[in-house]
Formats: structure tokens, C-alpha cells, sequence
């Protein structure tokens, strides 16, 4: 018996029917199989590398002008700024240079009202110096 | 000491400075820095003097005093305190210690 011009045979499309079925039921086994320790491994892997990568990213952020710091910072998701130690970083990268004990770096500076300037190492032998530094914003 | 913006609206606007109105780009040059440190003296009724850092950052970048920090600098010259960085580090009290623990003159 032969099929009309334009159709399959009967056999033919019950042979690719049944080869559909085939692959349907394997691609439901596979998701309904249990993941491996293999994969597991590999996913626990690939997700400790990305954290990892993204903490050095904020640590090398951190280290940054202070610009260029704020505009990364700016663009985070705040969820994301939860994922990391922040103060425990911050406090690293924001160390600074200068430690108790040094001789404090100097510098000439003009007051608010620009009428005088101030030199830090003028108080010295006459009275301690607190310097609070800041901004508005 | 007044230094370069910590939240300045052209690079990381905070909502809080919105809702407080305190609202500024980073300052181009000195005449501006010191405009917004006078705002800034003025609303927060500030009464200790205040000095300007120049628009290059030097002294702020020599202290790492961004965004905000205090040092206690005794008769020697010598640095007697420093706070951890700011936000976090910002601790008067700290520093009210700090002064207490100063050899009297």
C-alpha cells in the first residue's frame, strides 16, 4: 500500500510518533532525576567562585576615590549590599596610612571665612588638636 | 575639617539627603566647597572653627578622613587617636575618651 503524494505512510508517522514519545520520556526522567553529588559539587563550586569574585570586587571598590567608589556603589542593588561584611571591609579599606603614634601629616588650610589660614604644626607645644572631617551630604 | 561631598547628587544621592534638602553636586572648585560648608555650618548650628580642604583633596587623602572621622592630635604633634572610618567608625564618645586619657598639661 502506498501513501498519497503530499502524506507519510502510516508506519512512518507511527515510527516518529513513537521516537517523540521516546524523547519525552527521557527528558521527564531526566528531570525528575535526582541530581547527582556530581553536580551538586560543580554547583556549590561555581556559586562559592562568583561570591568570591564579587567580594574581591567590592574590596577592590572600596579602595577607590571616594567618586569612584560612590558611582559603583550607587549602581548596587541594595540586596546585594547585604551579601557582604560591609563595615568589616570598610574598615580595612579605609585604614589609612596613619596610626596612633605618628607625627601627624601637616598641612596649611584656610578657614570658612577665608580671613586666615591655619597650620596644624602652630598648636604644637601649646594644646591638642582635634580634626573632625566631614562633609554636608 | 570639610572635605570632599560624602553623598554628592551627581555621583551617589542618598534619599534621606533629598528628604533633608540637603542636596548638592560635588563641588568644582574651592569657592564652592567653602559655599556648601558654610550651609552646612550654619543649618547644623556647627560652632567649632571650620577649615577647608583644597579642591585637590590633599589633607583628606593624608588622613583617609572620608567620608567622615575624627583624630585627636596631642601637644607633640603626634597622632594620640583615631577613629575607625566613617560611617560606622564616627564615635564621639570614643573620642571624648580618647582626651580624658591625655597627659594633663
Amino acid at each position: 500500500m502506498h501513501a498519497r503524494p503530499g502524506t507519510h505512510h502510516p508506519h512512518v508517522v507511527q515510527k516518529h510518533y513513537s521516537k517523540l514519545r521516546e524523547n519525552s520520556c527521557t527528558i521527564s526522567k531526566l528531570l525528575m532525576r535526582k541530581p547527582s553529588k556530581r553536580f551538586w559539587s560543580i554547583l556549590i563550586v561555581a556559586v562559592v567562585c562568583c561570591y568570591a569574585g564579587f567580594l574581591v570586587f567590592v574590596g577592590w571598590a572600596m579602595r577607590q576615590p571616594p567618586e569612584t567608589f560612590g558611582r559603583i556603589m550607587s549602581r548596587m542593588p541594595m540586596p546585594a549590599m547585604l551579601m557582604f561584611p560591609f563595615e568589616t571591609m570598610w574598615t580595612r579599606a579605609r585604614a589609612g596610612s596613619v596610626v596612633v603614634g605618628d607625627n601627624a601629616p601637616d598641612f596649611t588650610l584656610p578657614t570658612l571665612d577665608h580671613k586666615s589660614r591655619v597650620e596644624l604644626a602652630s598648636f604644637r607645644g601649646k594644646q591638642p588638636v582635634v580634626l573632625v572631617f566631614g562633609s554636608y551630604t | 575639617m570639610y572635605i570632599l561631598e560624602a553623598h554628592p547628587s551627581d555621583v551617589w544621592q542618598m534619599q534621606s539627603n533629598i528628604h533633608d534638602s540637603v542636596v548638592f553636586g560635588s563641588p568644582r572648585d574651592e569657592a564652592e566647597r567653602t559655599n556648601i560648608a558654610g550651609a552646612c555650618v550654619r543649618k547644623l548650628g556647627i560652632k567649632f572653627p571650620a577649615i577647608i580642604d583644597g579642591i585637590e583633596n590633599r589633607t583628606e587623602v593624608a588622613y583617609t578622613g572620608w567620608p567622615d572621622r575624627i583624630y585627636l592630635i596631642d601637644r607633640d604633634g603626634k597622632v594620640a587617636f583615631k577613629t575607625k572610618p566613617g560611617p560606622f567608625g564616627f564615635k564621639p564618645a570614643d573620642l571624648e575618651t580618647a582626651i580624658k586619657k591625655l597627659p594633663a598639661s
